[in-house]
């Protein structure tokens, strides 16, 4: 029986897409069996960014509205065995779906998957209740701006309430050079507020906007400092215990210089 | 009080300097100094509106005045108002102290409430009220959250959200943080929205009315 996670945050534009496309692929390219599911109804872009928008027939919608099987519905990416997209219907919006027709379609995926991640939406209302309704788990993808985060500590409040546990914070498009110089939280500013467990730190990276471009998620590069840190969350997805990378080991003068600025 | 020359008060609008009449220059720098000591906080960054009682500063004065808050305090001045009440003789300055006058407070008493004890972090969008008395609270209170208590306010940790005290009219009661960083403070009626400082200072602070109906934060030692 597979686990289902919900991959969301609150704030639109953060990364959840991004996330779930790479862990999604990177768990598939570790042996397991994967599903990710495109909950962002009407605004759909997992697709887009898996490359796997022209093989799209059918969605998540026409299974619930019995126009087809769901096996029928899955999307098979041929780059890598074991990993399926169920899309989202482009055409409907978030209140065409009920949370429970969600929750039955992620419980029929997990029996067939090791992992079914679930992209939610932006936002707080029926698409995320909709995306979380059958997960176990959940990530939220936050950046390090007080705006995001504030978001995703609502999200996380919500969660809690719905009993989904554990939740894993994924903190992205960090810049070491823009904590180094005192304009960016740094890892611990951000526990300290959200004060869940930290499942990885995404860098900022160029890498991610040209693999969205094209298609193909960057994990199937290997090298991008991007890639590498959605390889080692994935890891940590399956249970192997490996250290969070510090991304911020600047020297102990930018260190200093850093905590200066910092008091103000 | 403190000072009765100087007063610097919160209101809905923002950060007020009142300034009493028949000072010297030179007194009302002293007494704008000790002022924002007792604060107990950085008001850097934040504006402020100077209401004088009576017009016994001269333009230039004040103009100096402004620079000077700005330079030592990183206090902009947003604007100046002179009431134009009848000037009244000067008072005397008091001794510092944070006596709570027992004036209007006719409520209960902290012994007679009950208390809730709150074993988590309010996270942002949720909110805690407890009318009948104290609250507890064994975590956070996020930013975007909002904790309201008919007595005081206890936070075994950081103070980012809201925080509403005394909510029925008890004016003694206190709201206490590990690290006090909210984004407003409110007992009674008396509101403090000074955004200043959201900074972690490492020490437990108290917010409670001062004799100028002001809500005070300073470091808390003992009850
Ligand atoms: N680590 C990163 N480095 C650089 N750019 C990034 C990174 N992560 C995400 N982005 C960029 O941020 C934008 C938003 O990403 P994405 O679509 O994954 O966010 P989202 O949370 O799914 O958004 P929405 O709320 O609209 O669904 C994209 O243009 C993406 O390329
Ligand atoms: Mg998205």
């Amino acid at each position: 029986m597979g686990k289902v996670i919900v991959v969301t945050s609150g704030k639109g534009g953060v990364g959840k897409t991004t996330s779930t496309a790479n862990l999604g692929t990177a768990l598939a390219l570790l042996g397991k069996t994967v599903a990710v599911v495109d909950a962002d109804v009407g605004l759909r872009n997992l697709d887009i960014v898996m490359g796997l928008e022209s093989r799209i027939v059918y969605t998540s919608m026409d299974v619930i509205e019995k126009q087809c099987e769901l096996s029928k519905a899955l999307v098979r990416d041929r780059r890598v065995d074991g990993l399926m997209l169920l899309a989202a219907s482009q055409k409907n919006n978030k209140d065409d779906i009920q949370p429970e027709q969600m929750k039955a379609i992620c419980d029929k995926l997990r029996t067939t998957h090791d992992f079914v991640l679930v992209d939610s939406p932006a936002g707080i209302e029926r698409g995320f209740s909709n995306a979380s309704a059958g997960a176990d788990e959940a990530i939220v993808v936050t950046t390090p701006d007080v705006s995001a985060i504030r978001d995703a500590d609502r999200i996380i409040g919500l969660l809690q309430n719905a009993r989904i546990e554990p939740i894993n914070l994924v903190l992205n498009r960090f810049s070491p050079q823009l904590v180094g110089n005192g304009s960016m939280m740094d890892q611990a500013d951000v526990l300290d507020i959200l004060n869940i467990e930290l499942i990885g730190v995404v860098p900022e990276d160029s890498g991610v906007i040209t693999s969205t471009n094209r298609g193909i998620p960057l994990v199937y590069e290997d090298g991008s400092p991007g890639a590498q840190a959605y390889m080692r969350i994935a890891r940590r997805l399956t249970g192997q215990r490996i250290p969070i990378h510090n991304f911020e080991q600047k020297g102990i003068l930018n260190n200093i210089l850093n905590w200066f600025t910092r008091k103000r | 009080m403190a000072n009765s020359t100087v007063a610097l008060r919160a209101y809905g609008d923002g950060l007020h300097l009142i300034i009493r009449p028949h000072l010297s220059i030179s007194e009302v720098e002293a007494a704008i100094e000790q002022e924002i000591t007792r604060m107990n906080r950085s008001l850097a960054g934040a504006s402020v509106q100077i209401d004088l009682k009576s017009p016994t500063l001269k333009e230039e004065e004040i103009e100096l005045l402004s620079s000077k808050l700005q330079q030592t305090y990183d206090l902009t001045v947003r604007g100046v108002e002179v009431a134009d009440e009848p000037v009244s003789p000067p008072i005397a300055a008091a001794p510092t102290t944070h006596v709570i006058s027992p004036t209007t407070d006719t409520r209960t008493s902290r012994d007679s409430e009950p208390s809730r004890i709150v074993a988590h972090t309010i996270r942002s969008g949720q909110t805690e009220e407890f009318p009948q008395g104290s609250l507890i609270i064994y975590g956070d209170v996020n930013s975007g959250s909002e904790v309201k208590a008919g007595g005081d306010i206890v936070v075994l940790g950081a103070l980012r959200g809201s925080a509403y005290a005394g909510m029925n009219g008890r004016l003694s009661a206190v709201i206490i943080a590990m690290d006090l960083a909210p984004l407003k403070l409110q007992i009674g009626n008396y509101v403090n929205r000074l955004s200043v400082s959201q900074e972690s200072r490492g020490y437990p602070e108290i917010a409670r009315i001062g004799a100028e109906d002001v809500i005070i934060v300073e470091k808390f030692v003992k009850f």
